[in-house]
């Protein structure tokens, strides 16, 4: 039975979920790092995946055929991420609106705008047809490629654990060392920075501070509508109404939790990710140990409270995080 | 009263005006965007607006259905609206209702053969208690950790979800095949509005409505008149100014919390008592979550509560026939909802900038 949860599988499938988690709390790391609160980024994750999801069914049985289509439709996801995500930059940084305000609004326009589209769309509530061709997995090395025992268990779990994902799950890895690197190690990242610890020193010295928290606004909606696509064009093939299911907000908690930084957000993202493969996996054996599956639906939403809580030591958020600057 | 300094605010009539307006200004808006976006679809928004307000307001049974869906709003929105005046956001406060709710069908049932003098109020303090419990963890943490109470309280909303999930297809599982609780007893049954006043054909609509209103009238009172009430406008306002004037942060944003998961917990047991009769997995439309555009279009007034309320439960009332006489989507009320939210949090830009605009105008003047 500890076979049935303990198996290369619950570490790959822990990528899996902890993918979309992570694209989004990396754009809300570097949302937040410019001094802007994004809590949209659930809304956001869900304009990517109903645009990703449409644009793929409207062009997978044109001449391009289906494997184009669900680029395209990667495509369309993120582009329209960033394009929803305009609404906040300029409510925030141009209007001066409370921020959580804006967000809140925007998550509820989302939830309105995806779910109104798709009855228009496709005639019916709930979920949308499933797209011919998900995006494909990246390798396909032959599982028995080592033979069985001791070498075949190694290559087994190397080759389930590293290379069984699909284009976005590394895309989201290389995206937070790159994020990293680019926050810490370039001029971009050290005038990010100081976008959200002293806005008015920034602007002293030159940066101009209403573009730099634009460009940081509109490259976290891109990153959730990838977070998006990833569910809907990777994941599960289909795009259902609120199936974010407050992912977003659980992206805020691992930003939080990784200490606004990029590879910080992506291993909390992981640890939650495990958390949820975990859930999964015992649900398939709760009958057997007598615990209700609700309890396994719990423990993402448990940990991420005492993460929070503070278990791991007290965070603290960019200085100006929130607040909206005017200039003099 | 005596002794204590009051929050004052200067008189500048026209900004006044413009608060004033600006929910109304704001509705139009989002109806406009709406009627675009239905038109832009190829359906008639002119159909569809007359049939939302027949279906909201048209006879006196659509009024009680609009009542209906605006009892529990009124609640919420009283939960949020407290919340914000004392500088916190219970986006949460739909785990606090399935708390009350899950109370009230648990009690419900459980004292239900008593008289309904004793068993109704025992019950819904009971449901307000609950609520309170269940943001009390969310306001200590926020209080001796600082972890946000946006994320926690949203956490412990999918927490609710998922106890309220476990016990209506397990312990608390009535028999048959459906997840629900029992039905509560009569003595628990929350009366209708036109059991009590025969004159008032109201439908569906129950006494919770009295008791919302009630609620926020004790609000209203709280926050003007009580000394937890100052303390809630002043950390609200200012914290570093409040704390150094003496009131505790800590313990101001732990009672605060509290009383807003109480009215969040109001509303859930109000519904089961009132309504549903038992609780269920889907018993909320998301009350908890449409309470926050509640608070926002009220300004946080918990006074303007009630109307705003009314306003997103005759959406809610109307749509269904919005959809069936017009063919528009029931989702576009999110949409509107949103829009309104984001229209009446643009009015402080919009004074200033209306402000500033009459300062250019009257110093070209002279």
């Amino acid at each position: 039975m500890l076979s049935d949860v303990l198996n290369p599988d619950l570490f790959a499938s822990a990528i899996r979920v902890a993918t979309p988690l992570a694209l989004a709390a990396i754009g809300g790391t570097i949302c937040e790092r410019s001094g802007v609160v994004n809590i949209a980024l659930e809304g956001m994750m869900l304009v990517g995946a109903f645009f990703g999801t449409a644009a793929t069914l409207a062009l997978q049985g044109t001449s391009i055929g289906p494997l184009a289509a669900v680029w395209i439709g990667l495509a369309t996801a993120v582009a329209t991420g960033a394009l929803f995500s305009l609404i906040h930059a300029f409510a925030s940084i141009d209007l001066r609106m409370e921020q959580v305000v804006s967000g809140t609004a925007l998550n509820i326009l989302a939830l309105g705008l995806t779910g109104f589209l798709m009855e228009s769309f496709y005639g019916h509530p709930g979920s949308t047809d499933a797209v011919r061709e998900t995006l494909p997995q990246v390798f396909n090395f032959p599982v028995a490629a080592a033979g069985s025992g001791l070498l075949g268990t190694v290559w087994t779990w190397i080759n389930t654990l590293l290379f069984s994902h699909s284009p976005i799950a590394y895309m989201a890895i290389a995206i937070a060392v790159i994020g990293q690197w680019a926050l810490y190690r370039t001029r971009w990242g050290v005038r990010l920075r100081a976008l959200g610890e002293h806005p008015r020193a920034a602007d002293t010295v030159g940066i101009n501070v209403r573009r730099g928290r634009y460009a940081a606004v509109v490259i976290s909606g891109a990153l959730a509508g990838l977070a998006g696509a990833n569910l809907a064009l990777e994941q599960v093939g289909t795009f259902t109404e609120n199936m974010t299911n407050g992912r977003g907000f659980i992206a805020l908690a691992a930003n939080i939790f990784g200490r606004w930084t990029p590879v910080g957000s992506y291993l909390a993202s992981l640890l939650f990710g495990f958390t949820d493969a975990l859930q999964i996996k015992l649900q398939l054996v709760s009958s057997a140990i007598k615990v209700p599956p609700q309890f396994f639906l719990m423990l993402p939403y448990v940990l991420t409270v005492v993460v929070l809580a503070g278990v791991m030591g007290r965070a603290v958020a960019p200085a100006a995080v929130g607040k909206p600057y005017e200039k003099e | 009263m005596a002794g204590r300094p009051e929050i004052v605010e200067q008189r500048d009539w026209t900004g006044i005006a413009i608060k004033a307006f600006s929910p109304v200004v704001s509705v139009i808006l989002a109806v406009l965007i709406s009627s675009l976006i239905i038109w832009a679809f190829g359906k008639d928004p002119v159909a569809a607006f007359s049939a939302l307000i027949r279906g909201s307001f048209g006879s006196m049974n659509y009024i009680g259905e609009t009542f209906l869906s605006a009892v529990p709003l009124m609640f919420t929105g009283l939960a949020v609206a407290y919340g914000f005046r004392s500088g916190l956001f219970n986006i949460g406060a739909e785990g606090q209702l399935f708390m009350g709710g899950l109370a009230g069908a648990y009690l419900g049932v459980v004292l239900g053969g008593m008289s309904v003098f004793i068993a109704l109020p025992a019950i819904i303090i009971a449901g307000a208690l609950a609520g309170a419990a269940w943001a009390f963890i969310p306001a200590v943490l926020k209080a001796r950790v600082g972890a946000h109470e946006v994320i926690t309280t949203m956490m412990f909303g999918y927490i609710a979800r998922y106890i309220v999930s476990w016990l209506v297809t397990g312990p608390l599982k009535a028999p048959g095949p459906i997840p629900q609780t029992d039905l509560i007893g009569a003595g628990a049954v929350l009366p209708r509005i036109v059991q009590v006043f025969p004159a008032l054909q109201l439908g569906r609509a129950h006494m919770g409505l009295l008791i919302a209103v009630g609620c926020a009238a004790l609000m209203w009172f709280i926050l003007k008149y009580t000394t937890t009430g100052y303390e809630s406008r002043a950390v609200g306002f200012n914290p570093l100014a409040a704390e150094n004037g003496g009131i505790s942060i800590a313990s101001t944003t732990v009672k605060a919390l509290c009383i807003s998961g109480a009215l969040a917990g109001l509303a859930g047991v109000v519904e089961v008592l009132g309504v549903q009769g038992r609780i269920f997995d889907t018993f909320s439309s998301g009350f908890g979550f449409t309470g926050i555009a509640v608070a926002l279009l009220a300004k946080n007034n918990p006074i303007a509560v009630i109307p705003a309320a009314i306003l997103f439960g005759a959406l809610s009332a109307g749509s269904s026939l919005m959809q069936l006489e017009a063919n528009v989507p029931i989702k576009v009320v999110s949409i509107i909802q949103g829009l309104i939210i984001f229209f009446v949090a643009t009015e402080p830009f919009v004074s200033k900038w209306i402000a500033r605009r009459r300062k250019e105008v009257t110093a070209r003047a002279q």
